[in-house]
């Protein structure tokens, strides 16, 4: 790598119709503040139609993360990140969804939002840095001042500090070299 | 709470299984997925999980129909039953048929979240429970272990121990002085579900009649003179343990009279107060006298007899179950040579046969103190006929004099199959029996071989 270039993204962050963009920059520097995460931002994607369910008037997560996975991409990592409400088949609501170990997740603003946008970006960093944990494999934490608890409402979620504890520290940044050395080995696209 | 748990997640529809899956591996749990009753069945054949959630509606066999069977297999599970909003009614009926609890499709994350901690709060205390029975039956062993028999009439009596002692049946132990009356009772109330609480004991024949009164009942103070402060009596101590009264034989028909009172009323005054004091108590009675022979001559009440006299546990004299004798001698040879530190090997069989020929009248307690006493003169590695002299105050020149009759056949058989090389069919024919009958009285007096 050349001297002073930006360090190839791990992660694009992929934000679902007119969300909010500063969220999203909020969103990406912590990503790779506490992470490590080098992550790029594509606006413009449409809003995920496929994923609506009528009867419940909510967005499946699970399908939405069928969708991203289909688009290639060239970041290891994806995130979709939208304002809309949603949801799994089990579940009456979720903040966000991810696949175990896997590549891609998404997470809504919908019901992060604080009539102080800096609660509702401090929120969506927690639950986007929560879910990237996920992406490295990392499970749920029983510490609550860890982001990898398992946080079922607001009450629960605005207490954690942005940090992870340790051991999850520690197994994301072990993860995360095994990853960037894969990335790395990787021939570049062609395009 | 650590723990994790194994899940069977059995739903017709995949996107059901793989969800919950998914949540349920993010939460640290392990889980597998059924997509059919049958599937299930055949994985829980080879595995148990410690819960199952079940889809009520399932096609070919439905939840409702998989809960009993899984039931079956593994009563202790915990199953959670899924169902739509329209279909409470099935769940309930279903939580009668033994399921734990019931979650309406789609779930709100923290019920489901509150659901999976109750269940590893189950889980842990289902593990306690199961250490602490492990433990406490380990104890039992101990206990009954601790009081050497191998006798097939104290066998019985072990047997009959572990089956009246975990009810609460007032019980009456019989037996002459040094049999181990008190050691009985200590494994009955170890055995019993009063285990966790107190042990009381006390000897009612080694006390006066007003000494016994205040220490069953209590007193307050200024009760008598030298009461200068309120004391509880063992029937307060005794309150969710065992009471065990010693020498019961011995105590004086009013006390008989205001023990009866006590037990069936479960309260009772302490001397000189006039508040009404609750207790609940297993009581163990034990006496070397013949009760049925006292109420026959009026120095023992018989409603206060058959109130103390629910079960009986008559524990025989030693001289009746002789081939105990060796086993206990070892057993003390044992304490006592770790006590005095002595290197003392065993007993000689010559003294194995003067222990198993006596007549015993003061039963395990005097065999215990002719042990230790064995064991402070001895000299040499082996405890022998010499250390044993002072059985027999009387002694001939041999050292065992006045024998009675089964100590001098005892040792009249081992003289002759000495002598024999214990060939015995010879030494049979030398004593004048068949080969049986000296085959039994070998077994009877505990003869063996010399090495």
């Amino acid at each position: 790598m050349p001297p002073n270039a930006a360090p190839s993204a791990m992660l694009e962050l992929i934000c679902f119709g007119d969300t909010d963009e500063t969220a999203a920059h909020v969103v990406a520097a912590n990503l790779h503040a506490i992470m490590g995460l080098a992550t790029d931002i594509r606006t413009g994607e449409p809003e995920p139609t496929a994923a609506y369910l009528p009867s419940r008037h909510q967005y499946d997560a699970v399908k939405i993360i069928r969708l991203l996975k289909q688009k290639a991409h060239n970041p290891p990592l994806r995130i979709g990140m939208l304002t809309l409400d949603l949801c799994t088949p089990i579940l009456t609501f979720v903040y966000g969804e991810s696949e175990l170990g896997g590549t891609t997740a998404v997470f809504s603003l919908y019901r992060l939002m604080h009539r102080t946008p800096s609660v509702t970006y401090q929120r969506a960093v927690k639950i986007a840095l929560h879910e990237a944990g996920h992406l490295m494999g990392i499970n749920h934490c029983r510490s609550n001042d860890c982001l990898m608890v398992s946080a079922k409402s607001i009450d629960v979620l605005d207490p954690i500090p942005i940090q992870f504890c340790s051991a999850c520290s520690y197994e994301i940044s072990r993860r995360l070299k095994t990853l960037s050395s894969a990335t790395e080995m990787r021939p570049a696209p062609l395009s | 709470m650590n723990a994790s748990l194994d899940v069977m997640v059995v739903d017709d529809e995949e996107t059901i299984c793989e969800a919950l899956s998914a949540w349920f591996i993010k939460d640290g749990h392990r889980v597998e997925t059924a997509l059919s009753g049958f599937q299930a069945l055949e994985r829980v054949a080879e595995k148990q999980f410690d819960v199952y959630l079940l889809d009520i509606k399932m096609p070919e066999m439905d939840g409702l129909e998989l809960l009993p069977k899984l039931k079956h297999l593994q009563p202790a599970a915990d199953v959670i039953m899924i169902t739509a909003h329209g279909s409470i009614q099935s769940a309930v009926e279903a939580m009668k048929s033994g399921a734990s609890d019931y979650l309406c499709k789609p779930f709100d994350p923290d019920e489901l979240s509150l659901l999976m901690e109750r269940l590893m709060i189950n889980k842990s205390l289902r593990a306690e429970n199961e250490a602490l029975r492990e433990q406490l039956i380990e104890r039992q062993e101990i206990i009954i272990e601790g009081i050497v028999a191998q006798s097939e009439v104290m066998q019985k009596v072990f047997a009959t121990i572990e089956e009246v002692a975990p009810t609460s049946a007032p019980i009456l132990i019989t037996g002459e002085t040094g049999v181990g009356k008190d050691m009985i009772a200590r494994a009955i109330h170890h055995m019993s579900g009063q285990a966790e609480g107190p042990f009381v004991t006390i000897n009612c024949g080694a006390m006066s009649e007003t000494l016994l009164e205040s220490e069953l009942f209590g007193h307050e103070r200024g009760a008598f003179t030298g009461a200068v402060k309120a004391r509880r009596g063992r029937l307060e101590m005794a309150n969710h343990g065992t009471l065990f009264l010693d020498e019961i034989g011995e105590i004086s028909s009013k006390m008989q009279v205001a023990l009866l009172n006590a037990i069936e009323e479960k309260t009772f005054q302490r001397v000189g107060g006039n508040q009404s004091i609750e207790t609940d108590f297993r009581l163990l009675c034990a006496t070397h006298r013949d009760l049925s022979k006292m109420i026959k001559e009026n120095r023992f009440r018989e409603d206060f007899f058959y109130r103390i006299n629910v079960i009986t546990i008559h524990l025989p004299p030693l001289r009746e179950r002789i081939e105990d004798v060796p086993a206990l001698a070892d057993h003390f040879l044992e304490v006592f040579v770790q006590e005095t530190g002595k290197k003392i090997e065993g007993l000689t069989q010559r003294a194995l046969g003067i222990l198993a020929a006596y007549h015993w009248p003061g039963n395990v307690r005097e065999l215990r103190n002719v042990v230790e006493r064995a064991v402070v003169i001895a000299k040499g590695r082996m405890i022998g006929a010499e250390e044993l002299t002072f059985l027999n105050p009387g002694q001939s020149e041999c050292g065992f004099g006045p024998l009675t009759l089964a100590e001098m056949e005892a040792m009249h058989i081992s003289a002759s199959l000495d002598a024999c090389d214990w060939n015995i069919s010879r030494a049979a024919k030398q004593l004048g029996i068949d080969r049986s009958t000296l085959n039994r009285k070998i077994k009877r007096y505990r003869l063996t071989r010399p090495v």
